[in-house]
């Protein structure tokens, strides 16, 4: 766990640093008066703006739909993906029955999805839940079969000598081998993920904080327009704090021998 | 004989405060030109680091190195370096032709046609004909150490700097690229300073062998190898004078073992 | 595909026309234009495909033009930063930050500097594909082997000549990940743009079917999106394995 504490500890000093580093370049900028006020306006101005959209509500009700779309969205996207990872791996049809249609669908940015999805599903979670996992199943999934593939034989022969049946081999042998390579997909995915959802929000215009970035630059609040892309930011943040927890409890081992041999 | 190069103390830690790790003790020789010269000592004194403070690529702690009477502090116009991590140093996106063309960006005076010419020359010179538009990767470690070898060569400098060239090939590669090595360095009129921790190898090499003691490391002492030019790998080796010296040497690196106090290695 | 034997490649084709067939069924029994099956799809491709394929030209153009401005800024500045080690690790934090941003959040922000021009939208699709870049050519150029550099020096190379032809072409592969993630970035940015900022583009028609309920239309306009980032794919794919192939085989060939 030492090893994971240190990295953690040394993410957010250097989150820290550059959040202070933005800061001062930030407010020197507004200072100096490079760019008019309005553009640009001071840091005191935009947590003005961020006090009033918490006060009002607006912006809590706005993150936690958000937030939990995305997150909500990349957990089932990568059960699934990973479902179909090991499905793929049992069946080989099926992965190949799977790859034209996974090569048709991938490509699809999630915006064009939206118009379409939003007259088929309506504005509620179903819409969301569409649109996250259509967009961010890919990268479990195609890690997901690679690892899988690429399993050291050695070690698949050793579970055969220990007398472990198809399934056993699978479930304790190469998934654990495979987690490092799907937890790089998760952590893509959690990144498209959030992606997919402002996106979806803004073109879908009903709630959340893209729809709300959207609002705010129409109605040229622009101190708030800064403040919610901030929060998106620290979004992303928590993403890839979520991800990396989980991939500690999952793939730490392999975090652990990196950190050994480094 | 003109002198090419002089260290004069070279010392060297890595390191500072209580951490600090005296790897070079204050390191002195000189190379005449046309010479051959060995270095040997054992694994981990220094070899690198001091091979290094020879070509420019990095600072001793304090001491001098000069090269044509010039002091050393970059790579100097003239100093080629086989290095010891070979497959790494070549370049995997250039074919071995590029790669040893590549030896010669900074050699003024030929165009790129006669740089191409010069480096399918060298490819020939040892001994890589029909290899010339394959990759490094394609060949096997000592063939990549011969295109390592063609691009010291290929840049015509005044002296050729070799870190182990020949530790991580099998036996009977290194004894057929020691005689390639001696060959070329004599069609060549090559100067080289070759770096190895191989009693055997330092010793039917070279014109004189320079041998190092443990951390800190400094000169123990010099034998010269009177042997001529001329080496076979039988006959060289069984030559009492050969013996000799590789008796000389080894005891002398014995000795710097029970010598040296017990240090962590 | 090709090298598959016949049987497989056959076997690579039923999961795809079940779907299919299973989704005309259901079309069928739906019987509703807001519910159209493939039938109704491909004759909306047939109709509509010379609109179709003017409109994802806008949307491509400005793609490609946000995407070029980006490389050639964030490549060569990736590999600067990774030289210089003390200006990147100051703006590698905020780099990692900036990463975090979901790209189309910065529309709304650039419609407001800089209006809702062509210049506009190529400058959001500049942005969204520099991120990955230049994470990408920073990370390989910070870790290069030092023993490039050492050679490097040994040759006397000048630090731009270190730059262009070692630790640019050392980079390659880092950057091919990089750029496929730009290329990505880059179309779903273009889309998001032009259908906030509405011009021309295939978004903009999907949002007009979508408001005419013309759904087979939306669709065929989607499945032309497909095809195009299927393409587009695989371009960038051929074009890495052509200028990457001593990477890839150099894996090949070291697994010992
Ligand atoms: N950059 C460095 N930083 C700290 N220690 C180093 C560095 N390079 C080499 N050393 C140490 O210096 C000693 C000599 O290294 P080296 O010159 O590579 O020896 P040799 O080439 O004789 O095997 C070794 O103990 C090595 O661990
Ligand atoms: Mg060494």
């Amino acid at each position: 766990m030492g090893a994971f504490r240190f990295m953690e500890i040394l993410a957010w000093f250097r989150a820290i640093i550059s959040f202070l580093i933005i800061i001062v370049i930030w407010q020197s900028i507004a200072l100096l008066g490079l760019v008019p006020e309005k553009y640009f306006p001071s840091i005191l101005a935009i947590a003005a703006g961020f006090r009033d959209m918490v006060i009002s509500g607006e912006l809590v009700s706005a993150e936690l739909r958000t937030l939990s779309r995305a997150l909500l969205g990349v957990a089932s996207a990568s059960l699934l993906g990973i479902s179909l990872a090991v499905l793929g791996d049992l069946f080989p049809s099926f992965r190949r029955g799977f790859a034209p249609i996974a090569a048709l669908i991938q490509p699809v940015p999630p915006a064009a999805l939206v118009p379409m999805a939003v007259f088929m599903l309506g504005l509620g979670p179903k819409l969301y839940a569409f649109i996250v996992i259509l967009v961010t199943v890919w990268p479990p999934y195609f890690n997901g079969v690679a690892a899988l593939a690429s399993v050291s034989d050695v070690q698949i022969r050793t579970g055969q000598m220990l007398g472990l049946s198809r399934w056993q081999i699978l479930r304790q042998i190469k998934l654990p081998a495979a987690m490092p390579e799907i937890f790089a997909g998760i952590r893509y995915a959690s990144s498209i993920s959030l992606i997919a959802v402002v996106v979806a929000e803004m073109l879908a215009g009903h709630d959340g904080l893209g729809f709300l970035l959207i609002r705010k630059a129409f109605a040229i609040r622009i101190p708030e327009v800064y403040a919610l892309m901030f929060v998106c930011a620290v979004n992303g943040l928590i993403m890839n704090t979520a991800v990396n927890g989980l991939r500690w409890r999952f793939a730490g081992w392999q975090l652990r021998m990196a950190g050994q041999a480094a | 004989m003109d002198v090419v190069l002089e260290a004069r103390q070279l010392a060297k830690a890595y390191g500072v405060g209580r951490d600090a790790l005296q790897v070079l003790g204050g390191i002195s020789f000189s190379v005449g030109k046309g010479e051959f010269v060995s270095i040997v000592g054992p694994s981990g004194c220094g070899k690198t680091t001091l091979l290094f403070a020879l070509a420019g690529l990095q600072k001793a702690s304090t001491g001098t190195v000069t090269f044509n009477g010039r002091p050393v502090t970059a790579p100097p116009r003239g100093v080629a370096v086989v290095f010891q991590d070979y497959s790494r140093s070549l370049f995997p996106w250039k074919s071995n032709r590029d790669n040893v063309a590549f030896g010669m960006v900074r050699v003024e005076g030929l165009s790129s046609v006669q740089k191409r010419d010069k480096a399918q020359e060298m490819l020939e010179a040892v001994g890589l004909q029909g290899f010339e538009d394959k990759y490094p990767w394609q060949l096997s470690g000592g063939m990549q150490q011969r295109v390592a070898i063609a691009r010291g060569l290929a840049s015509q400098s005044e002296l050729l700097l070799l870190d182990e060239p020949l530790a991580a090939v099998d036996a009977q590669t290194r004894a057929d690229m020691q005689d390639l090595l001696l060959d070329l360095a004599m069609r060549f009129k090559q100067t080289c300073i070759l770096v190895t921790h191989d009693v055997e190898e330092a010793v039917y090499m070279a014109d004189r062998v320079v041998v190092l003691t443990r951390r800190p490391t400094v000169v123990d002492h010099e034998i010269a190898i009177n042997l001529g030019k001329q080496r076979d790998q039988i006959t060289t080796r069984e030559d009492h004078r050969f013996l000799a010296a590789r008796h000389d040497v080894m005891m002398s690196i014995r000795s710097s073992r029970t010598a040296a106090p017990a240090t962590a290695a | 595909m090709s090298i598959l034997p016949d049987r497989q490649r056959y076997s690579a084709l039923v999961l795809p026309v079940v779907l299919l067939l299973v989704w005309q069924v259901l079309a069928w029994r739906a019987s509703t234009p807001l519910f159209p099956g493939p039938g109704q799809v491909a004759i909306s491709i047939w109709r509509l495909y010379p609109q179709i394929v003017g409109q994802i030209g806008y949307t491509l153009m400005r793609a490609a033009a946000g995407f070029l401005v980006a490389a050639v800024v964030m490549i060569p500045l990736g590999i600067l930063l990774g030289r210089l080690k003390t200006v990147g690790s100051v703006l590698e934090p905020i780099l990692d930050m900036m990463a975090t941003l979901p790209p189309p959040a910065v529309v709304p922000i650039v419609m407001l500097f800089a209006g809702t021009g062509d210049a506009a939208k190529i400058a959001v699709i500049a942005y969204a594909a520099g991120i990955p870049l230049i994470m990408n050519t920073y990370e390989a150029s910070k870790t290069l082997h030092p023993m490039a550099t050492l050679v490097a020096r040994s040759l006397r190379l000048r630090r731009l000549e270190t730059m262009v032809f070692i630790d640019l072409p050392a980079s390659l592969p880092m950057i091919a990940t990089g750029v496929r993630l730009a290329v990505a970035s880059a179309l779903l940015v273009s889309v998001t743009a032009e259908m906030l900022l509405a011009t021309n583009g295939i978004g903009v028609f999907l949002q007009r079917q979508q408001e005419n309920f013309q759904i087979a239309n939306g669709l065929a306009a989607i499945a032309f999106i497909s095809m195009i980032g299927l393409i587009v794919n695989d371009l960038v794919q051929r074009l890495e394995r052509r200028l990457l192939f001593w990477h890839y085989r150099l894996d090949l060939h070291n697994e010992r």
